[in-house]
């Protein structure tokens, strides 16, 4: 029996991955260490007052609340949209295509603070309102939840539409053909074919936004103000403006914690299904 | 298992001794000796698995053997990476570089070699000739048929005048019609140029058209290795038997030892044969199908005299195959066909049917004898 | 097609539409307040004016701002070209055990929130000396571009097939010259779709960016956010008026070179 030789060519992943343990996975390990750990030896002394205070559970309900109603937003604009790229041609399709691609190439502080503009009092979102009779008079969405979300959903969208797009490709036209053969309503392949089958899209974009939404700084920053507080510009603050490492650093870890959590939980829900399909 | 061959190994071209190759626990070259001339065409023929591509890659130096030498021209290029080997390859899937021209793609091997651009030019250009592809040097490849793309293929490997030139499978892709043409093309390039070659392939027809000689290969050994009508009409061993043509395959047991004469009984009768077995020994009796003669029962005597080993069956099938018929016969073992090959004239002589009762005679000569399968 | 099916690809195409007024409006907002004339953000502005354009040459930190960006992301997306490509070889070709895993490892930065990563990065590099903002800025947006690099080459590289690596070799190139001969122009739209992201990501990044300032050296976003938070008007929108032509004309070059669907392919 012969001993398993190393192939050279595996070798050509040592820089990149020396570079990130280096440069990237060390010092996470090293926050998270050094978060339990004090001169005095190990300690949950900053996280149990981090718990046991009222408004830092308020922090992570606005978190999750925000992120979710995120998530949701997007799914439920993303999935149609996805399909209304997916059977687009022509210049439709260029223009779906544009829409959607130029956002996430402009970059996430000219939208949000074009955000800022549109949800003021005088700003479009109003003026629409306002004209459409949904509103009796302008209103401000600015420093508002509502406007957050819009906002965050605006940012966030094509992150959605492009992993469900991306599987809808993928799918075999005559998978519902057939199920038209078998006697099935469009209704039903839609319900039972097209959709399970798009499951796995629909999983990679939700877990995209609902990470990037638990861990937004720049547009709750520009578009909710200080009253109202999640979890990344509570980081953010402690560090930058309040100088608080200590609270800072515990912040950081609830946040990398539930955006791991996030991620490992939608790839094992992705592999269950993957074992299913 | 080495067979001996035509050629003293020390005036061959290519002399590849002792491959080995294992991958993790299972052997897939067991000690192969493959000794070929220049000029030859040779043909690994084999079922998949038996190890011809794994030889064919490592002679081109894409993979390197746990035992055993490879030398050239009188050259050992076992360690020499295959950039220097000078050994042309013609891959399955063509492998044509999807973001050239047909020309560039000829040109590439030559730009590698820095010849100079005129130097290139012409040689392209009587290479794009001799694959009669000439008027598509500028299309990009990715827009040529099989046959087409399989043409630019040989020109490329060709075009760098390697000492060897190996093709693994490649017509496997090719309706039948355009492989046959493209076989015959092949032969005659490669006879032109005088470029010795080693062409690989499952299908036994493929091979023993073209071949000067056809190693036949199972399970990482070669079992024979022989001309061609050599290996049709003396198998060496009953893989070599059952992989290359049809045959009738009848179990026996020796009976009478006389000299190099055996007397052999089957269940349908005994028959006469020479070889070296030992009296009571297991035998597999086989004979080509098309050294059998039929005749209407008691008529053979007289009909077919040199064919003095004769049985009495019974017709179980009948295939049409245009210019001539097989007939198939009850037999004992549904694993051991009994065949029968006759011309469609002597098929409308003869009408068999099924059920019919027919005697089935061969000469003794046309027997072949190997031991029974353990 | 029966009434129900024609009602709901109907729907769709309404939602579609209205998708994409939703997503263009922000950006078609502020080009039109960035030429406006007064210092608030109204639309309709009063009336139209270029003072705003006229004013950004002499802004101060803008300029050098956008140079430091330019530089950092240039650099930060070919080192990890490099990197990222050499790695994807390895991946598909080396034999590595916990390929998925180590993939995971590589894509991660783009998961977890930069915030922490740019903390982490923060102290980490306190405690280990490197004091200087520009390196750590370099240092940090590798990290940032590499997982947009091995996503897409990665996936590239798996389609690809090294056959003709061997039919190079054959025809007398060495493994690495025959890669480059070869793999390289099949995979330069990959190579082309990633750098773009990459390069865009890192003009963009703010949360891990924001630790490495100092008084010289500061990002674009960092230089744009204060703006907003000291001296806000319309001048940041023709600020970011101008990176959405930029993104435009990138995403122009992006579409004659490989299209705009493999640009989508996510």
């Amino acid at each position: 029996m012969m001993a398993r030789r190393l192939d050279p060519v595996a070798l050509l992943a040592a820089p990149a991955l020396l570079y990130l343990l280096i440069v990237y996975a060390a010092p996470i390990l090293y926050l998270l260490a050094r978060s339990l750990h004090t001169d005095a030896g190990w300690a949950f002394d900053a996280y149990t007052s981090f718990f046991a205070d009222d408004f830092n559970w308020k922090v992570i309900g606005n978190t999750l609340r925000i992120a979710l109603l995120v998530t949701l937003l997007c799914l439920a604009i993303g999935y149609p949209v996805a399909l209304a790229l997916a059977r687009a041609k022509g210049w439709a399709q260029v223009i779906l295509l544009a829409a959607i691609i130029l956002p996430l190439s402009v970059g996430v502080v000219v939208k949000a603070f074009a955000w800022q503009i549109v949800l003021r009092r005088d700003g479009v979102v109003s003026q629409v309102l306002v004209g459409l009779g949904i509103w009796d008079e302008p209103q401000r969405l600015l420093f508002t939840e509502a406007g957050l979300v819009l906002g965050a959903a605006n940012v966030f969208l094509p992150f959605m539409i492009l992993p469900i797009y991306s599987v809808i490709r993928q799918i075999d036209p005559r998978l519902t053909e057939a199920g038209a053969t078998l006697g099935a309503s469009p209704w039903y392949r839609f319900t039972r074919v097209s959709l399970p089958l798009t499951l796995p899209g629909i999983v990679a974009g939700m877990a995209f936004v609902l990470s990037m939404s638990v861990s937004m700084f720049v547009i709750p920053s520009l578009l909710i103000g200080d009253r109202f507080q999640t979890l990344a510009t509570l980081t953010g603050r402690s560090f930058l403006l309040m100088r608080n490492e200590q609270l800072g650093s515990t912040t950081a870890v609830v946040l990398l914690v539930l955006a791991v959590g996030i991620v490992v939980g939608s790839s094992l829900l992705a592999r269950r299904l993957g074992r299913h399909t | 298992m080495t067979t001996r061959t035509n050629m003293a190994e020390h005036t061959a071209f290519l002399n590849v001794v002792g491959a080995f190759k294992a991958f993790g626990e299972s052997a897939v070259l067991k000690g192969v000796d493959l000794a070929v001339g220049q000029g030859e065409f040779v043909s690994l023929l084999g079922p998949s698995g038996c190890g011809k591509t794994t030889l064919l890659r490592m002679v081109a130096g894409l993979l390197a053997a746990d035992r055993g030498t490879v030398a050239l021209a009188g050259k050992d290029i076992t360690t020499l990476p295959p950039h220097r080997r000078d050994v042309g390859v013609v891959f399955q899937s063509y492998a044509l570089f999807p973001h050239l021209t047909v020309a560039e793609n000829v040109a590439f091997g030559l730009h590698a070699r820095r010849a100079d651009k005129a130097e290139i030019d012409r040689t392209v250009r009587r290479f794009l000739e001799l694959v009669h592809i000439s008027e598509m040097a500028d299309r990009s490849v990715r827009a040529l048929s099989g046959g087409q793309q399989q043409r630019v293929a040989v020109a490329r490997a060709l075009a760098v005048q390697p000492k060897l030139l190996l093709l693994d499978e490649p017509f496997s892709a090719l309706d039948r019609k355009l492989r046959e043409t493209m076989q015959i093309e092949l032969r005659r390039l490669l006879r032109e140029l005088g470029t010795t070659a080693i062409f690989v392939t499952h299908d036994q027809d493929e091979a023993l058209t073209m071949s000067d000689r056809i190693a036949v290969m199972n399970q990482g050994v070669i079992e024979q290795f022989a001309d061609p009508a050599t290996l049709y009409r003396a198998p060496a061993t009953r893989f070599a038997l059952d992989f290359v043509g049809l045959s009738t395959r009848i179990a026996g047991r020796v009976s009478t030892v006389s000299g190099e004469t055996l007397k052999i009984e089957t269940p349908m009768g005994s028959v006469q044969a020479s070889g070296a077995f030992r009296s009571g020994a297991q035998v597999l009796v086989a004979v080509r199908p098309e050294r059998v003669r039929l005749a209407r029962p008691g008529q053979s005597a007289e009909a077919s005299p040199a064919e003095s080993n004769r049985l009495s069956l019974k017709v179980r099938d009948l295939v049409f195959q245009g210019a001539r018929m097989l007939v198939y016969f009850d037999s004992p073992d549904p694993m051991l066909p009994i065949i029968a090959e006759v011309s469609d004239g002597e098929a409308v002589r003869l009408a068999p049917e099924a059920g019919m009762t027919l005697d089935f005679s061969w000469s003794p000569d046309a027997t072949l004898l190997y031991p029974a399968q353990s | 097609m029966t009434p129900i099916e024609r009602l709901s690809n109907a729907m769709v195409a309404v939602l579609a539409a209205f998708a994409v007024i939703f997503l263009l409006t922000p950006l078609l907002v502020t080009v039109a307040v960035s030429f406006g004339s007064s210092t608030v953000f109204t639309l309709p502005p009063p009336s139209w004016s270029l003072r705003w354009y006229l004013a950004l040459p002499s802004t101060s930190g803008l300029l050098s701002s956008l140079w430091t960006s330019v530089q950092i992301a240039v650099l930060s997306t070919v080192v990890s070209l490099i990197l990222g490509t050499l790695c994807a070889i390895a991946l598909v070709r080396g034999h590595l055990p916990g390929r998925e895993a180590i993939t995971t490892f590589l894509v991660s930065p783009l998961m977890l929130p930069g915030l922490v990563i740019g903390i982490a990065m923060l102290q980490a590099f306190k405690a280990a000396g490197i004091h200087g903002a520009w390196t750590s800025l370099l240092m940090a947006h590798v990290v940032i571009s590499m997982p947009y690099v091995v996503r897409t080459v990665l996936g590239a590289m798996t389609l690809f097939d090294f056959t003709l690596i061997d039919a190079a070799r054959t025809l007398g190139y060495s493994y690495s010259k025959a890669l480059i001969k070869v793999m390289v122009p099949a995979l330069a739209p990959a190579f082309l779709t990633s750098g773009m992201f990459a390069f865009l990501a890192s003009m963009d990044n703010y949360p891990i960016s924001i630790f490495f300032t100092d008084a010289w050296t500061k990002t674009l976003p960092i230089q744009m956010l204060q703006y907003v938070e000291e001296s806000p008007d319309p001048r940041i929108a023709a600020i970011s008026a101008g990176l959405i032509v930029l993104a435009v004309i990138v995403l122009i070059i992006g579409d004659r070179l490989v299209g705009l669907k493999k640009l989508a392919d996510f």
